[in-house]
C-alpha cells in the first residue's frame, strides 16, 4: 500500500480538460484511409483470383481455345459472350478468366522460387559474410548484370514454349532481385545487440537465421515479392507477346494482346481489354504492397 | 604565402606529395576498385551468354547453307567456322578476338562490329531521349509535389506514378500508337530510319515516351518521397527556414539539391534494365536499334551477334552503377570526406 496522500492534495480540483492535440475526426479519417488503402486492394485481388480460378468451376464458360467462326468480332454485351468474341470466334471473357490463371499462377511460382533459391543465397550470403558472401554476391552481380530478358528468351528458344519453361526463364529475373534484397535485409540484422547475443549464447547458425533473422526479414520480403509479382506477370506477357510465351492455342493476356494487335487500328478493344485487366492486377498488387510498407514500417 | 618558403626548402617532396595526393584520390582508389571488379562479372555475364546460346540447336552452318544441303557440306562448314570445337574452347577464341576488338561475324556473314556500329547509336539516342525527358519531368513533378504533401498536385502525381508503375510498356506503346499516330496522325506508327534532328524526334518520340513513362513514375515517387523526408527531418532546412529563406528556395535549392543524390544512384542502377524495355519496344515500332538485333539474334539462333548485344549491355550496366557511385561521392561532400578519413 502507497502512503496514505494528504487531503490537500486529493483535494484539488480537477484540471481544466487540455484543448485535444489530436482532432477525434481528423484520426478516424486518417485510420479509415489506411484501412481502406490496404483493404480495397486485397478485396480487388480477391474478386480478381475468385473470378479466375473458381468461376469457371461454378459456371460453365465457352471454351477459351475454340470458337465458332459464324459469331465472331461479336461487340460486347452480345448474348452469350458478354465481352463479345475475337476474330476467331473465341469467348473474350473466357479467355480473359483462362489468361489471368495463367498470369496468377506464373506470377506466384517465379515469386517461390525467387524466395527459395534467391532467399537462400541472400541470408546465407549475408549471415555468414567472408568468403562465402563474395562468392554469392559476384554470382547475384552476374545475374544482375546480365540482361535477364537474353537469357528468358534464350531458355524459351531453345527448350521450346511452355508454361513451366516460361517460369524458368523468369526465375532468372526473381531470383537475383530477391537474393539481393535479402542480403541487405540481413546484413543490417547482423549488426543488432540481439544477434550477438544469441551468437554469444551458443545458438546455432541454422537457428539463429530460422528464430531470429528469418521472422524480421519476412515484412520486408513480402511487400517487395508482391511487387515482384506485378513485374512478372508484366514480363510473362512481354514473353507471349514477343511469341516465346505460352504457346499459342491457350489464352494468355500476352498472347491476347500480340492477336489483337494485328486489328489494332479496326478493334482496339481486343488491345485494350487485356491490358486493362493487366492494369488492374498490376496497380491491386502495387498498392496492396506499398499499404502493407506502410503498416509494416518497411522501407 | 606563408607556406611557400617551406614548401621551396622540402624541395622535390612536393613533387611525392601529389604523386601521393593522386593515387591517395579517393574517387580514383574507387574507380580501380570497381573497374577491377568488374572484370569477373563481364567475364561471367559473356561466359553465360556463351554457354547458353551453345546449348540452344546448332544450326548455324544449316541456316546457311540452306535446308537441302549434305549432312557433309554442313559439317565441312562447321569445321571451318570452329562451331564443332567444344564450347570453352569457341569462348577462348572469341574472348581473345574481342580483347582485339572484333566481336566475330553474324550468321548473315556481316561483321558484328558493323552491325553495332550502326545501330548502337539509334538505341543509345532513344533511351537518352526517354531518360532525360523522364528525368526532367519528374524533378519538376516531385518538387511540385513535396512543396505541399497530400494537397492535389502530390496526390495526382501519386495516381500517376502507381499508373506508371503498373502499366506494361507495351501496353502504353499500343495506347500511344492509337491515339497519337492512328487517331492523331501526329508520328508515325512505325518509326523509319534516322537520318538527322528532324526524323529523330518524329521517330523516336513515341517509342521513347513509351520506355519513359515507367522511369518517369518510379523517379517522380522516388524523389517526391526524399524531398518530403529531407523537409521534415534535416536540421539546415529548419535552419534554412529559420534565416528567412523563402519557402521555394528552401525547397528547390536545399531539399532538392539534396534529395538529387539517390535519384542519380537509381538512374544509373536502372540503366541494365533499360535495354529489356528497349528491345521489346523497338519491336513494336520497329526501331532500328539493337533491341531489334537482339530479338532477330535469338531467333536465327545467332550466337556472336546475342554475344556482342549482351556485352554492351552488361558494360553499360556495370559502368552505370560505377558512375552512379562516383557521381554520389563526387557530389555528396558528407561521403567524400568520409571516405578518405577511413
Amino acid at each position: 500500500m502507497a502512503a496514505p496522500m494528504p487531503d490537500a492534495t486529493l483535494a484539488t480540483p480537477a484540471p481544466p480538460a487540455l484543448p485535444s492535440l489530436v482532432n477525434a475526426r481528423r484520426l478516424r479519417t486518417q485510420r479509415l484511409g489506411r484501412g481502406l488503402r490496404l483493404w480495397v486492394p486485397a478485396g480487388v485481388l480477391i474478386l480478381l483470383l475468385a473470378i479466375c480460378f473458381l468461376l469457371p468451376l461454378v459456371v460453365t464458360l465457352p471454351s477459351s481455345t475454340n470458337g465458332d467462326i459464324i459469331y465472331n468480332n461479336e461487340p460486347p454485351f452480345s448474348p452469350g459472350h458478354w465481352l463479345g468474341t475475337n476474330v476467331q470466334g473465341v469467348d473474350i471473357f473466357s479467355q480473359l478468366v483462362y489468361g489471368g490463371q495463367v498470369a496468377f499462377e506464373v506470377g506466384v511460382a517465379v515469386t517461390l522460387i525467387g524466395f527459395a533459391i534467391g532467399g537462400t543465397i541472400g541470408v546465407v550470403a549475408g549471415y555468414f559474410g567472408g568468403w562465402v558472401d563474395a562468392v554469392l554476391s559476384r554470382v547475384l552481380d552476374i545475374l544482375i548484370a546480365f540482361p535477364a530478358l537474353v537469357l528468358a528468351l534464350v531458355i524459351a528458344e531453345g527448350l521450346g514454349p511452355s508454361e513451366f519453361h516460361v517460369i524458368l526463364a523468369l526465375s532468372v529475373f526473381g531470383i537475383p532481385a530477391i537474393g539481393r534484397i535479402t542480403r541487405g535485409a540481413t546484413l543490417a540484422m547482423r549488426g543488432l545487440p540481439y544477434m550477438t547475443a544469441a551468437r554469444l549464447s551458443g545458438t546455432r547458425a541454422w537457428r539463429v537465421i530460422a528464430r531470429h533473422i528469418l521472422p524480421n526479414i519476412l515484412p520486408g520480403i513480402v511487400t517487395f515479392s508482391l511487387l515482384g509479382i506485378g513485374v512478372v506477370i508484366i514480363l510473362e506477357g512481354a514473353l507471349d507477346f514477343l511469341g516465346y510465351g505460352i504457346p499459342a492455342p491457350t489464352a494468355s493476356w500476352g498472347n491476347m494482346i500480340a492477336n489483337g494487335q494485328q486489328v489494332l487500328t479496326a478493334q482496339p478493344e481486343y488491345v485494350l481489354i487485356p491490358s486493362i485487366a493487366l492494369l488492374v492486377t498490376v496497380v491491386a498488387l502495387n498498392t496492396l504492397g506499398d499499404a502493407l510498407r506502410e503498416r509494416w514500417g518497411v522501407q | 604565402m606563408v607556406l611557400a618558403p617551406h614548401i621551396q626548402f622540402q624541395g622535390d617532396s612536393g613533387a611525392r606529395d601529389r604523386a601521393r595526393r593522386i593515387t591517395g584520390s579517393p574517387a580514383l582508389r574507387v574507380v580501380g576498385r570497381r573497374l577491377l571488379a568488374a572484370i569477373p562479372v563481364l567475364i561471367g555475364v559473356t561466359f553465360v551468354t556463351f554457354a547458353v546460346m551453345s546449348a540452344l540447336p546448332n544450326d548455324t552452318a544449316q541456316a546457311i547453307l540452306g535446308l537441302h544441303a549434305s549432312p557433309s557440306a554442313v559439317a565441312a562448314l562447321n569445321h571451318t567456322l570452329g562451331l564443332d570445337q567444344p564450347f570453352w574452347q569457341r569462348y577462348w577464341h572469341w574472348l581473345v578476338n574481342v580483347l582485339h576488338g572484333n566481336l566475330g561475324t553474324t550468321v548473315e556473314g556481316s561483321s558484328v562490329n558493323h552491325e553495332l556500329a550502326i545501330h548502337v547509336p539509334t538505341t543509345l539516342g532513344l533511351l537518352l531521349y526517354a531518360l532525360v525527358v523522364s528525368v526532367v519531368l519528374a524533378i519538376i513533378v516531385a518538387t511540385l509535389a513535396a512543396r505541399r504533401p497530400n494537397g492535389i498536385v502530390d496526390r495526382l502525381s501519386l495516381v500517376v506514378s502507381m499508373l506508371g508503375l503498373s502499366t506494361a510498356p507495351y501496353v502504353f506503346a499500343f495506347l500511344l500508337i492509337i491515339v497519337f499516330a492512328v487517331k492523331l496522325n501526329w508520328f508515325p506508327v512505325l518509326s523509319g530510319p534516322v537520318t538527322g534532328p528532324g526524323s529523330f524526334f518524329k521517330n523516336l518520340t513515341l517509342p521513347a515516351c513509351a520506355i519513359g513513362f515507367g522511369l518517369f513514375a518510379i523517379y517522380t515517387r522516388l524523389l517526391r518521397a526524399d524531398i518530403v523526408e529531407q523537409m521534415q527531418r534535416e536540421d539546415y532546412i529548419v535552419t534554412a527556414k529559420a534565416k528567412g529563406v523563402a519557402p521555394w528556395r528552401v525547397l528547390t535549392r536545399h531539399a532538392l539539391r539534396n534529395s538529387m543524390f539517390n535519384l542519380i544512384t537509381v538512374i544509373g542502377l536502372n540503366l541494365g534494365g533499360l535495354v529489356g524495355a528497349a528491345a521489346i519496344i523497338e519491336t513494336i515500332f520497329q526501331v532500328q536499334g539493337i533491341g531489334n538485333d537482339l530479338l532477330t539474334g535469338i531467333a536465327n539462333h545467332d550466337a556472336p551477334l546475342v554475344e556482342g548485344i549482351t556485352l554492351i549491355f552488361a558494360l553499360v550496366t556495370v559502368l552505370g552503377n560505377l558512375l552512379a557511385d562516383l557521381a554520389y561521392a563526387a557530389l555528396d561532400p558528407r561521403i567524400r570526406y568520409g571516405r578518405s578519413n577511413a
